[in-house]
């Protein structure tokens, strides 16, 4: 049976339901010792002194490493993208911070102990004097000439600035029929992975080895970005990844944190673990998508537009090694979207404040370009009166317009978004719609219909970077027994590409499915690889295992070919055993080719062949483009999946609570291998999606306090939040990976953000409503709702009769009123 | 993870649990369900030296009426879910289910306890505004003897009662809601979240003392509006109106937090307020007995 | 201070010794081992530490251990005793793919436990609300709604096993990770 396509279950389900996982936390050593971290309490200070003598005379503390520490026996962080590279400002960052903390979180202590207790209760034993420095929060007063300084070192507060340039914007404006503009701001987010960031570092002195467990998506790197640090060479270092409670982008090094567990392991010669409480992964983790988005649009009568400039001003925290600044380039870099609009121009201000840095988050700056393009479509449509998918049409890419080249260089390199539109507007009968709203609304209920599209790219390379490329490999090793073993470096946070791997070498090698068995994110086990990230796991991983199996397949039939007495080529395998096409009764069970290979080494069938069955493949992205002099462009996604969704809500008039009633998705990341984990993941994103948009927000006070530390604060989705999803998959290949698939770790996020606003504004048609603002919280939907004009001018607010507040007092209707 | 070094005590009688406070008083804090106490000591906000469990002493979890005086009595550690389930709360006070019902969530209600919601009294506690339109009291006891508070005049601001250190709640008292009818509302961001703002209706048919509307989550206590007028008037245009403005006038300074400016908190108590008053009043109008 | 209870977890009579500040969750992980209890926030709003009290769900991270003393606890470990024995609702989450990471998933099972004994035959609204004690960042609950109505047909006697949407594996193999 072939197994790529079908909806196979993921094959750690049974240990993880039965809770027998191995989590970082789960990790216990003997002689174990925990570590705590002292972070700032404020945004911006010079630390004075540090002094531990409190905390080392508490009994039960065995080390506390400070800033001294750090900057004599340690190296900076490297950095995971590679700033100068591209033209952006990069700091030295330690891993414990010596003179100057930047913001609340930033590691300024960290002490050993006998136990958790102790370790944490020591933290308050630590004197540190700290001189308060003047507090950047507000990017926009950031860039004004005299701000204050996040990095007085830098003169000004921008990391990076682009001006990406197609066209003749100031010509298309000029010529268009109409010109309009707005200003829209998606909120300061973070990921939420359930399970936080954690880490156990054991030393084997004799052995001079360094063992290090971490809830990480990226093994090999980290081993690097450790050495690197710990100024150590870095077979010495084995790095574990335990089963990790989800990632989402989140877990990508290098943090402060796993340099200091680690030398606190080799100080201190015992096991050191670490687990991060909730309230430091608010803090320090890293946050993600704080975008301003200034526009000016030009377009005809018919819905086309012509000319766009988009002003794009990122707040990115305090610059550091992580890659999550990356986020806001990736914006720009990706504007306009899934459209074709010649003349655009796209300028980048990439700020830094006193706040926790971005890091990497499921979107990786996708989400944001989506949520503004939506909002700019939408614009037009209620501009020109035409409906908001004529927009859409009007200026997609069209599908024979690939590979397709956006004004920042990249190079799209397939799609037909006209075609998912189709099928989504197909699948939640748009045109009905209408009658629903109307009926709703006799009943006095408000709901709206919102249209999100997404350009996803994936597969991210970034020049000069280790941990960011378009390759990846897997080892396929077949037993003597006949089962089959995969090891790569892709890992799996709990996406399920494990699955996905498997499915593929069992139709590559013809092989059980339930013969497969996966093994990832180990150093010393696994070849060398990347990780997780950039929806890359099964475009890669999967492809690389897909031509290591190969590899075998080849070997293997050439051995059943002679015990066949066929030819290689006429030889088919399926479920365990190799057949001549067409013949299936002249067949062979694949254990005894295997068999042959390796008992039969010299014997009539094996001897043509190499002996041992395992083979190591890379396998390596094509449409990157990382050589501007010589390729004329610089594109570092070479894959572009795409999607289109709908969202229906029901808006309470009064109160401003929305209320999310069907999601649908039509998704396109190209050939699908696991159709099952495929809406998982989905399904997540969309959800993740929602609750950003919705529900979650990350908040600095003016002085860089953070006000969202708990999950009390930062309010992320129930089960009660979300509907069932409607799913439904097109599938336009990628030209560049064997099967076709382009990535659908990230995809269902992006669209979901401009979708709500539509959807939002969609319920008030008799308003002239401009939702511009993430969160949409009530009281922000309230207030919009509120102030919006009458399209009829007869004055501001949703119309009477849609309030409830016309309605029977005391009539049976009142039940209804929740 | 709670760091700071605590004596634990799970006393097996009220006198047990009184004799304990009485020794430490100010060091010490009663444990009840634990839902808000634990993760306070774990966040570090609270660092009690001496922590009392209620959770041993049978007697303080029972549900009773008192006929005679045509009372519900509900133990001062009935979980929330105990409430929810209680045939003797569904008949003399449903409202009170009602408000239990959207506290949290299973787990929540399944640990937490009415004593400890009513001695933690945050301003956007559920039980809160339904025990104020209800007129309940709280008993609270000490060596010292038994106080019943009114509780209306418990509340005092946000997180501050009439309790003294050494008292603990032992029991709820609910004038039975007899023929009154009563209904809650509430506006939250995600379900198990706090109220941003509620609002518990009681509305007494004619000659049986004031109709009521409580709101919380607008100030450090509730704040109760007296609804009669309105509910006589049928609750028709202007006697509303008239209603919403005193509702209004009652929210001079709501609070202001990330989930809700003043203004917004102000027509929100407006809008609950009116939205439960309606409906206790529609229950009233059809004779549901919830 | 340290202090030693009696309680019965999954069935068994143990008598522990604890710290009184030390909260259940890290009991159960801790001293007894049963590492299935998951902590995700340590304040009482994930729900990955959920377990079973007495018969009713609570967040292990909100009780303090010392207070468990004479308690009957039933830990995620406490639902089966081999892999081929898993609960119904376990079996119904493998089918239905009701996880991802498996963070949550311990205490999801839990919960649902916890509705579909009361409530054999819940709605969708009814399941949402049953777990809404417990976040998930993966699966936006679509498929955890959908293991737990499998689970509850399965448990009322209308299904012998997981039907499932979808094209099962048996349960094994599992990904090996080292660690
Ligand atoms: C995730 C989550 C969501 C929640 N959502 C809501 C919600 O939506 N609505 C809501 O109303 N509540 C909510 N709560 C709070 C919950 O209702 C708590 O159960 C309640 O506030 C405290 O009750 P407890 O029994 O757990 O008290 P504890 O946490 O044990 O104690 C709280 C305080 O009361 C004191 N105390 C406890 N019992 C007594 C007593 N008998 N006499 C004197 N003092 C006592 C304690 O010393 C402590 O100061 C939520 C809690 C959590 C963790
Ligand atoms: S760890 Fe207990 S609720 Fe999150
Ligand atoms: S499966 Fe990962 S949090 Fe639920």
């Amino acid at each position: 049976m072939k197994q790529v396509g079908r909806r196979v279950t993921g094959l750690t389900n049974t240990q993880l339901a039965a809770g027998k996982g191995t989590f970082v936390n789960d990790v216990v050593l003997p002689d174990m010792a925990f570590l705590a971290f002292l972070r700032s309490p404020y945004a911006h200070a010079r630390i004075r002194s540090v002094d531990i003598s409190a905390a080392m005379a508490r009994p039960g503390v065995i080390k506390v490493l400070t800033g001294e520490d750090a900057y004599r026996d340690l190296r900076p962080i490297p950095e995971a993208w590679n700033t100068r590279e591209i033209g952006a400002k990069g700091v030295l960052w330690y891993p414990i911070v010596k003179d100057r903390v930047r913001y609340v979180g930033e590691v300024v202590a960290a002490v050993v102990a006998e136990d958790r207790w102790t370790a944490a209760a020591a933290l308050d034993d630590i004197e540190v004097d700290y001189e308060e420095l003047p507090v950047v929060t507000d990017p926009i007063k950031a860039m004004e000439p005299g701000a204050d300084l996040v990095e007085p070192a830098w003169g000004d507060n921008l990391l990076i600035t682009r001006d990406w340039i197609a066209g003749d914007v100031d010509a298309a404006l000029a010529g268009a029929d109409r010109v309009v503009t707005g200003t829209v701001r998606s909120n300061r987010i973070t990921g939420v992975s359930i399970e936080g960031r954690g880490c156990v570092a054991q030393w084997d002195a004799f052995a001079r080895k360094l063992t290090f467990w971490e809830s990480t998506q990226n093994p090999h790197p980290l081993r690097s970005f450790l050495a690197e640090t710990l100024n150590m060479s870095e077979n010495s270092i084995h790095v574990i990844q335990p089963h990790v409670g989800g990632g989402f982008g989140l877990k990508q090094p290098p943090f402060q944190e796993e340099p200091v567990v680690a030398h606190a392991a080799m100080v201190t010669g015992r096991p050191v673990k670490w687990i991060e409480e909730r309230a430091e992964n608010f803090m320090a983790t890293g946050h993600s998508r704080d975008t301003r988005f200034e526009y000016t649009v030009g377009f005809n009568a018919d819905g086309r537009v012509h000319g766009l400039r988009i002003k794009v001003i990122a707040d990115v925290g305090a610059p550091t090694a992580l890659l999550g600044w990356g986020q806001s380039f990736v914006t720009g870099y990706s504007l306009p979207g899934g459209y074709d609009i010649p003349d655009t121009n796209v300028q980048l201000y990439v700020v830094v404040t006193n706040k926790c840095p971005w890091n990497a988050y499921r979107g990786f700056g996708k989400d944001a370009q989506s949520f503004v393009m939506d909002r700019i479509m939408d614009h037009v449509a209620r501009e020109t009166g035409l409906d908001r998918t004529a927009i859409r049409y009007a200026n997609f890419i069209r599908p024979d317009d690939f590979p397709h080249s956006q004004p920042s260089g990249a190079i799209l390199d397939s799609g037909n978004y006209q075609g998912a539109l189709d099928k989504l507007l197909k699948k939640i009968d748009y045109a009905g719609f209408r009658a629903l709203q109307a009926q709703a609304a006799a009943e006095g209920r408000r709901i709206g219909l919102g249209l999100g599209q997404e350009l996803t790219p994936e597969g991210c390379a970034m020049p000069g970077a280790l941990m960011i490329s378009a390759y990846d490999g897997a080892t396929v090793r077949v037993a003597p027994s006949g089962e089959v073993t995969i090891l790569t470096g892709v890992t799996s946070p709990g996406c399920g590409n494990e699955t996905a791997f498997a499915q593929i070498a069992a139709d590559v090698l013809g092989c059980k499915l339930e013969t497969i068995r996966v093994i990832q994110g180990d150093t010393e086990l696994c070849p060398y690889g990347l990780g997780n990230y950039s929806s890359r796991g099964t475009m890669y991983g999967g492809s690389a295992t897909q031509l290591a199996a190969q590899d075998l397949r080849n070997k293997l039939a050439e051995v059943a070919a002679s015990m066949l007495e066929a030819a290689p080529a006429d030889l088919e395998a399926a479920d365990g055993t190799f057949f001549v096409q067409g013949s299936p009764d002249r067949s062979v069970a694949f254990n005894a080719v295997v068999n042959q290979v390796y008992r039969h080494t010299f014997g009539k069938h094996a001897e043509g062949v190499e002996p041992g069955l395992e083979s190591t493949r890379y396998f390596r992205m094509g449409n990157i483009y990382h050589q501007p002099e010589t390729q004329g462009r610089f594109s570092n996604y070479p894959a572009w999946p795409f999607g289109s969704s709908a969202v229906v809500v029901e808006v309470d008039p009064q109160t401003g609570m929305v209320k999310v009633l069907e999601y649908t998705l039509v998704e396109d990341a190209g050939t699908v291998i696991n159709p099952l984990l495929v809406d998982a993941n989905l399904h997540g994103a969309i959800t993740q999606g929602i609750g950003s948009a919705m529900y979650e927000n990350i908040s600095y006070d003016e002085n860089g306090q953070l006000q969202t530390a708990t999950l009390m604060d930062y309010t992320i989705p129930t089960a009660i939040e979300m509907p069932m999803f409607s799913i439904e998959h097109q599938e336009t290949p990628s030209p560049f990976t064997p099967l076709g698939m382009k990535g659908a770790g990230e995809s269902g996020l992006g669209s979901t953000l401009g979708a709500l606003c539509g959807a939002i504004e969609d319920a008030f048609p008799e308003l002239d409503l401009r939702i511009t603002d993430l969160p949409l919280t009530p009281n922000r939907v309230w207030q919009s709702l509120r102030t919006a004009p009458r399209k009829d001018g007869s004055g501001f607010g949703p119309s009477p009769s849609a309030t409830g507040a016309a309605r029977p007092a005391v009539a049976g209707a009142v039940e209804a009123i929740r | 993870m709670i760091t700071a070094e605590l004596q634990f005590h799970r006393p097996g009688s009220v006198a047990e649990a009184l004799e304990l406070l009485a020794r430490h008083g100010d060091d010490a804090k009663i444990l009840g369900g634990g839902m808000s106490l634990v993760p306070t000591m774990t966040l570090g906000l609270a660092r009690p030296e001496i922590v009392i469990s209620l959770n041993h002493i049978t007697e303080l979890r029972v549900i009773a009426e008192d006929a005679a005086a045509g009372t519900l009595r509900i133990g001062g550690t009935a979980r929330h879910n105990d409430v929810i389930a209680s045939p003797l709360v569904a008949r003399h006070a449903p409202l009170l289910a009602d408000a239990a019902r959207h506290i949290g969530d299973m787990q929540v209600r399944n640990r937490g306890t009415i004593g400890g919601s009513v001695a933690h009294a945050d301003p956007a506690a559920d039980y809160l505004p339904a025990l104020v339109a209800l007129d309940a009291s709280v008993v609270v006891r000490s060596t010292r003897g038994e106080r019943v508070i009114p509780a209306a005049e418990f509340f005092i601001d946000v997180m501050a009662t009439a309790l003294a250190p050494d008292e603990l709640i032992a029991e709820i008292r609910v004038p039975s809601q007899g023929t009154a009818r009563g209904a809650y509302r509430r506006l939250t961001r995600v379900e198990g979240s706090f109220a941003i703002v509620n609002a518990a209706a009681l509305v007494r048919p004619a000659g049986s003392g004031a109709s009521v509307v409580a709101i919380g989550g607008v100030a450090g206590a509730p704040v109760a509006v007296d609804a009669s007028t309105a509910v006589s008037a049928g609750l028709t245009g202007s006697a509303l109106a008239a209603f919403e403005d005193a509702v209004r006038a009652a929210c001079p300074e709501p609070f202001e937090d990330l989930n809700g400016d003043a203004v917004y908190r102000r027509e929100m108590a407006v809008i609950h307020a009116r939205r439960a008053l309606l409906a206790a009043a529609g229950r009233a109008a059809a004779g549901v007995t919830v | 201070m340290q202090t030693t209870i009696k309680l019965t977890v999954n069935g068994r009579a143990r008598t522990v010794e604890v710290d009184s500040r030390m909260i259940l969750a890290d009991m159960l992980r801790d001293q007894l081992r049963l590492t299935g209890t998951h902590i995700g926030c340590g304040t009482g709003n994930c729900g990955a530490c959920t377990v079973m009290l007495d018969g009713r769900t609570v967040k292990s991270c909100c009780v303090l251990a010392a207070d468990a003393d004479g308690a009957d606890v039933l830990t995620v470990e406490g639902l089966y005793t081999s892999p081929d024995d898993l609960h119904p609702i376990q079996q119904a989450f493998i089918a239905n793919q009701g996880l991802q990471c498996g963070y949550c998933t311990p205490g999801m099972i839990l919960s649902a436990k916890q509705l579909l004994d009361a409530n054999p035959d819940p709605t969708e609204d009814e399941i949402r609300h049953g777990i809404s004690g417990n976040l998930c960042r993966c699966t936006g609950y679509h498929f955890i709604v959908e293991s737990i109505q499998d689970a509850a047909r399965v448990l009322r006697g209308e299904a012998s096993a997981p039907s499932a949407s979808i094209t099962g594996l048996p349960a094994s193999p599992a990904t090996d990770v080292a660690g």
